[in-house]
């Protein structure tokens, strides 16, 4: 046996189709040269010329079944596959008419077997359309010969019914003979041909009915249209006229390169143009930020190779930031330019309590006191400066992403109060000093307590609008840490009614915090859960909550930049909502009843403010109203009692930046105090923290830390700021004095989260060093 | 032959200035079937290296080819007809439809790999040299500082091929 080299030559499989082409061959042979001559001469000559035009055809289909390519796959080319072959699955479903259908990995060939295409082991190849493998044409059937392997057994099949009718006829004309050489050989063939018969008739009537089915022999032995419908029947014309009529597809094996002249691939290389592509996706809605930021990221990740995250966490700030700022424009002018207004003129105010943050360093109702000093116009304008601030600080600092992401919907919910600004822009201060996890600290707090401490104690002043506000102050709280991305929205969040705070008196803020103090601090950690509701809710069912599992994600990445310090103090931030995301299922609600017996005015539907903190927050404007629905109104009345307290504006961005959940209660019972006594209201929570600021630095530890957030983002701090919610009552003041956005922060804090967006929003821009406020009116602040 | 901004004197040569970076792999559309159609799925490594519309447009004109070339109509059933009646001998002088087709599909990738993919970086592969399972479709990057003008000539493959 000779014995090839390369593959191993294997005899025993020749056999069939040996056996088979000589028996076809020599049978058809005899026939012609010993019965064929007295037919010739008895019957006619067409006999021959018939049996010799059917044996040529016979042959030809033969030879086309057993040489043509069946359509061969060739094998999958590294590059193909190299996705798939470790964790590929083992079967991929594709549709083919609505009916679904399996393709199987082929492991040999590195591929997704098309439909119908099956390995032959034989052969070892994939086949189109695979039928069967042939033994005695030794080939596989497939899409490509089907036809020819068809068309064979016919033509054979009508062959072996010639020969045999000839042959009889030539016997029976010969009977008397039997025993010459041309009447043997007539006999012997005729029984081959009869032997066969069988076998042939019957294959050519299972494939006679397979292509009227449209089926192949491997799907009509497998079963596999059984019970169902053949996506591949075309009817039975169809059926038969695909398989006769079908044009010959050309192999793909072996295919020469065409010979083309190479084409020569030469940088450098034409790019699309994506910028279009950025700018439409920032021009989508509101969850445009995280699409920008993807797009952004992809864009940039495929134009400059950058790294993901820094692309995803720095550049799609800058974007996000401008769209919030125009969608805060775009909200502040829609809603209530008045209350954005208001938020406006307090964020500036508040921006100037930053200062006296500062110098109030240890205790935050000393800077509540501050506040107070600086209520009104300040408070709005600072409010809104921080808010645009917050953004900016984000945006510097790329730990602050998440903060960013956080205030992004914070700021969106949040422009719709200005409380919300105030809240943000506190934070932002306490971001900015960077020191937001020593705010945590008691010692940190000193350097941010200033600005916590205003701002916590206009929160605890508009503890009730806090409350409400809640999403409100959140946006203040994003105004504030804008940086702070994780803290401020958790603050921003917390500080629905930080908002408010801000424009408390500064007094109440201290007052409040002084009385709460020690329930700030055992409430500081309730606080983040109350403010939690506000951030859970936010983050859980509310617009926010898209921010929340966002914030959380960039927090990650950026906190790694971040110092320990402020790593653990966004920890506990995080810890903090989530605790108050309990307590808002849980307790939020009382939360918000107490907010509510502090807010007299009850405009500060802080329960159901708190309880849509999320929605308040306004991730996007105008779904805070919606989520805020009940509130607003609530707010609405909250908000005119704030004006009163429009003095504590200022403050109350700040008490909610330093104490956001602390600031959303303490601004409920501020709040109420407000109302009672405008002056004394923030006085009242605030006398607590200014009388003792010691107090305070219980407090303050929670609530300046939520200054502190403003660059840590700390959900403490936001907690913090709530605990001086008795702030808020300051701020209420405040605000009421002032009549700035702080109102209408407060009270569109939790109500409001729209009206908080869109104070928010221009918060946003104050990267931009423009800050539009809640009530539309716009305010520069230079971060 | 790309004439480029160089100027090459060997039509030959390919100027590996480029390298291959990565293969998209665009796969069959089997929603109506076993005919040969591709999807015009636009995949998003390519969203940076050409326009959409030019890809779509590509891809739309190349399964409207391979629908031409598996029509099943008069002139197929004519081919296989004489494919009959001359024993198939008709084949070793012929050419089929099919395969006029695949030739128009042929000059069609080359022209637009020329026009369009070549300048862009990218490079279709025709879809028969996959056995008309995907179409092929390369990107290059930029090597960076480029010897592009050197006069090496590296072996055409062009990548794809």
């Amino acid at each position: 046996m000779p014995n090839s080299v390369g593959k191993r030559f294997k005899p025993t499989k020749y056999i069939p189709v040996s056996t088979a082409a000589t028996l076809l061959v020599g049978s058809t042979t005899l026939f012609f040269v010993f019965t064929c001559p007295w037919l010739t001469k008895a019957i006619s000559p067409g006999v021959p010329l018939y049996n010799g035009v059917v044996f040529l055809f016979v042959l030809a289909n033969f030879s086309m079944a057993t040489f043509m390519d069946p359509g061969v796959f060739p094998r999958a080319e590294e590059d193909e596959d190299k996705d798939d072959d470790f964790r590929a699955p083992l079967y991929k479903n594709v549709e083919i008419k609505g009916i679904q259908v399996r393709m199987k990995w082929c492991a040999t060939c590195h591929f997704y077997r098309p439909p119908r295409c099956s390995h032959c082991s034989v052969c070892d190849n994939c086949v189109e359309d695979f039928d069967h493998h042939c033994p005695w044409v030794n080939n596989c059937i497939g899409r490509r010969n089907y036809r020819y392997f068809f068309l064979f057994l016919l033509s054979l099949s009508i062959h072996m019914v010639g020969v045999f009718s000839f042959g009889l006829l030539f016997v029976l004309h010969h009977m008397e003979r039997l025993g010459t050489l041309h009447t043997t050989i007539t006999l012997v063939v005729m029984c081959i041909a009869g032997l066969f018969f069988i076998p042939v008739m019957g294959l050519t009537g299972f494939h006679m009915v397979l292509v009227a089915r449209g089926r192949t022999t491997n799907e009509q032995v497998t079963g596999k249209f059984r019970g169902g419908v053949n996506p591949f029947t075309q009817g039975c014309c169809g059926n038969i006229k695909y398989v006769l009529c079908a044009p010959l597809v050309p192999r793909y094996t072996g295919v020469d390169p065409r010979k083309k002249p190479p084409v020569s691939i030469q940088p450098p290389f034409i790019r699309p143009d994506i910028s279009d592509r950025q700018i439409s996706i920032k021009v989508s809605d509101n969850g445009i930020h995280t699409s920008i930021l993807r797009s952004k990221s992809k864009i940039s990740l495929d134009g400059l190779a950058l790294d993901d995250k820094g692309l995803d966490t720095q550049p799609p700030l800058p974007p996000k930031a401008d769209r919030y700022n125009q969608l805060k424009s775009q909200l502040t002018s829609s809603k209530g330019n008045s209350l954005t207004g208001k938020t406006h003129p307090s964020t500036p105010a508040m921006y100037k309590y930053r200062p006296s943050f500062g110098t109030i360093p240890k205790v935050h109702y000393n800077a509540a006191g501050e506040k107070i000093v600086m209520p009104d116009d300040h408070h709005k304008a600072s409010a809104i400066l921080e808010e645009g601030r917050c953004h900016v600080d984000y945006r510097s600092e790329p730990n602050l992403d998440l903060p960013d992401y956080h205030n992004a919907p914070l700021h969106r919910t949040f422009q719709s109060s200005p409380l919300q600004l105030d809240s943000y822009l506190i934070n932002s201060r306490s971001l900015s000093l960077k020191q937001a996890h020593q705010r945590r600290d008691k010692g940190q707090l000193p350097t941010l307590q200033p600005e916590t401490a205003t701002s916590t104690p206009y929160k605890s002043v508009f503890s009730p609008n806090t409350l409400s506000n809640r999403n409100g102050s959140l946006s203040y709280d994003s105004l504030l840490n804008p940086s702070i991305s994780p803290a401020t929205e958790a603050e921003c969040m917390a500080h629905p009614g930080m908002p408010f705070m801000g424009f408390h008196t500064p007094y109440l803020p201290t007052k409040m915090c002084h009385v709460r103090g020690p329930e700030l601090q055992s409430q500081r950690q309730q606080v983040p859960p109350s403010f939690s509701p506000m951030l859970g809710s936010r983050g859980i069912g509310m617009s926010m909550s898209r921010q929340s599992p966002r914030d959380r994600d960039p927090s990650p990445v950026r906190y790694d930049n971040l110092s320990k310090t402020i790593m653990a103090s966004i920890q506990e931030r995080k810890e903090m909502e989530e605790k108050e995301k309990l307590l808002l299922h849980h307790g939020g609600h009382s939360q918000a009843q107490a907010y509510n017996q502090a807010q007299d005015s009850g405009m500060f539907d802080s329960p159901g403010g708190y309880g849509l903190p999320p929605s308040a927050c306004y991730p996007d404007g105008p779904r805070g109203p919606s989520s805020k629905g009940p509130t607003p109104p609530a707010y609405g009345g909250s908000r005119d009692n704030l004006m009163g307290v429009v003095s504590y504006g200022p403050r109350t961005p700040v008490l909610r930046s330093s104490g956001g959940s602390s600031l959303v209660r303490a601004p409920r019972t501020s709040s109420s105090s407000l109302h009672t006594d405008s002056s004394m209201q923030g006085g009242r929570a605030s006398e607590p923290s200014y009388r003792s600021p010691a107090h305070q630095p219980h407090h303050s530890p929670a609530m300046p830390q939520s200054p502190s957030y403003t660059h840590q983002k700390l959900s403490f701090i936001h907690a913090l700021e709530r605990t001086d919610s008795p702030r808020l009552g300051g701020p209420r003041e405040a605000m009421m004095q002032s009549k700035v956005n702080g109102q209408t922060d407060c009270h569109l804090g939790p109500n409001s989260s729209s009206a908080q967006g869109n104070p928010l929003s221009p918060s946003r821009h104050s990267n931009v060093k423009k800050v539009t406020g809640v009530g539309g009116t716009t305010y520069e602040i230079s971060v | 032959e790309i004439s480029a901004p160089w100027t090459f004197h060997n039509l030959q040569e390919l100027r590996h200035s480029a390298s291959l970076a990565n293969k998209v792999f665009l796969q069959r559309d089997y929603s109506d079937g076993t005919t040969c159609r591709f999807q015009t799925k636009f995949p998003s490594e390519l969203e940076s290296r050409i326009e959409r519309p030019l890809f779509e447009d590509t891809v739309k004109r190349l399964n409207i080819y391979y629908a031409e070339a598996e029509k099943m109509g008069g002139q197929s059933y004519l081919e296989g007809c004489l494919a009959c009646a001359t024993a198939y001998l008709i084949f070793l002088c012929m050419e089929t439809r099919y395969e006029k087709v695949l030739k128009k599909i042929g000059r069609y990738i080359q022209e637009q790999n020329e026009k369009i993919y070549a300048p862009r970086g990218l490079l279709i592969t025709d879809p028969i040299e996959r056995g008309m399972r995907v179409i092929e479709i390369s990107i290059y990057e930029d090597r960076g500082s480029s010897g592009s003008c050197s006069g090496s000539s590296s072996t055409s493959g062009s990548s794809a091929r």
